[in-house]
């Protein structure tokens, strides 16, 4: 069967629909992965008991394989009762495998704050709260800015794990096609194509928007 | 079945993973080298070129890429194996991250170094492999481990290939008997053995290396 430019062209818009659900998978993910890799950073800060087991916590989760981990959540959560949609279950997925990475972020972040800093605010009488909410955080938010930028796009370039969940995003979507018209070739290298624009997007915003703080961009992930 | 003989049977796929793993490294090492040390020698149209080869290997999603080559190039009339193709699109993935860590460091090296290497009359190849090379290579040697890392839980993905992997084989081994807890427990735990040991060599690499700059700087 040779490549058929015409039938491409003409599936084109069936497989950009998943595109909402991909960008929607994307930002909860993101979301997600921040939330848990914030908790996994402060647990390896909490008490010397706590450290090594988070510690190999983040390690196992960095570890391991996304797919396999989908696939983990995918089966073994219904095993205990607990059935979630496909879409969650692939956020949730993808949330946990990135923490891991973003745990890694929030920790150089918060080493990058030189100690005199902390030492100055309580000296001046800062409360611990006020260090760390007024001190601390907006200088490690300004150190994170960019290397979570860069995992935003890895997250985005991430959602279509999801399609061995049967879940509707684009790469769901090119499947859908090509087993409607039992042509393969011609869906996935749309796909292709439009996950490449999308992540070129995705870097492009997200390099304007490190611009706009005034950082230098990250180091490559 | 046991939790034994799962995780017994999972590695009886580890030939794939690691042959998979050994090929894709065969791709990721030439390519990052070459494409990185061309992006930063290079001007003009040749600069522009090797950069969208690198960003297509690296802004593309793995699992979209492997799908997109795994059914297209028969109709391009190339017919390859699932694991050369897996091999292959795994390989140039990770290469392309690779290769901007080799830019990243050549560019880091001081000028001085170049032009000094100049001034004792070698040639400029010279210079980038005597002089250049062998310094950035040492200080991209831990992001080297973590990438080889990310390449072996990458090849997962070539059980949707229908590549008996160790992915593959937990698939196969569910459809024999219903014990999804014990067998994704076991096949988490084999990427673990199997992963776990080259982050601690990583770690340790890393240890080293930021020891010896210290130590050189203190002379």
């Amino acid at each position: 069967m040779k490549f058929d430019f015409a039938f491409a062209m003409e599936i084109f818009p069936q497989v950009l629909q998943g595109i909402g659900n991909t960008i929607l998978v994307a930002i909860a993910s993101f979301i997600g992965a921040s939330v848990l890799g914030f908790i996994w950073e402060i647990l390896r800060r909490s008490s010397r008991f706590v450290r090594p087991v988070a510690q190999l916590w983040i390690d196992a989760i960095r570890s391991t394989p996304v797919l396999v981990q989908l696939y983990f959540l995918f089966f073994v959560l219904p095993h205990y009762g607990i059935v979630l949609p496909a879409m969650l279950t692939g956020v949730l997925g993808i949330s946990v495998y990135f923490s891991g990475y973003i745990a890694e972020v929030f920790k150089a972040g918060i080493d990058a704050i030189p100690r005199g800093q902390s030492e100055a605010a309580s000296s001046l009488g800062l409360s611990r709260p006020d260090t760390i909410g007024y001190i601390i955080m907006p200088q490690m938010l300004r150190n994170i800015a960019a290397p979570l930028g860069a995992y935003s796009v890895s997250i985005l370039k991430s959602t279509p794990y999801l399609a061995v969940l049967a879940v509707p995003e684009m790469l769901g979507s090119a499947f859908d096609v090509a087993s409607e018209t039992y042509r393969y070739a011609e869906p996935m290298v749309v796909a292709g194509i439009l996950f490449l624009a999308l992540a070129m997007i995705g870097v492009a915003l997200v390099t304007r928007l490190e611009r706009r703080l005034g950082l230098t961009p990250a180091k490559d992930l | 079945m046991s939790f034994v003989d799962i995780l017994r049977g999972i590695f009886e796929g580890f030939d794939v993973t690691l042959i998979v793993t050994l090929l894709g490294l065969a791709y990721a090492i030439p390519f990052a080298l070459v494409a990185g040390v061309l992006q930063h020698f290079s001007q003009g149209w040749l600069r522009l070129l090797v950069t969208i080869l690198i960003e297509f290997w690296r802004s593309s999603p793995l699992i979209v890429l492997l799908y997109a080559f795994y059914y297209s190039l028969p109709a391009f009339g190339i017919y390859l194996s699932g694991i050369a193709v897996g091999a292959m699109v795994l390989g140039l993935n990770i290469g392309g991250y690779g290769s901007q860590s080799i830019r990243a460091a050549l560019q880091a090296l001081d000028r001085g170094q170049v032009e000094a290497g100049l001034a004792l009359g070698l040639g400029r190849l010279d210079v980038l492999r005597l002089i250049e090379l062998p310094q950035a290579i040492t200080v991209m040697i831990p992001t080297f481990i973590n990438l080889a890392i990310q390449l072996i839980k990458g090849t997962a993905l070539v059980s949707l290939l229908t590549l008996t992997d160790m992915t593959f084989r937990a698939k196969e081994i569910s459809q024999l008997s219903y014990d999804p807890v014990r067998i994704y427990s076991s096949l988490l735990l084999a990427y673990f053995i199997v992963c776990y040991p080259v982050t601690i060599f990583g770690r340790y690499l890393e240890r080293r290396a930021s020891e010896g700059r210290r130590s050189i700087s203190e002379i």
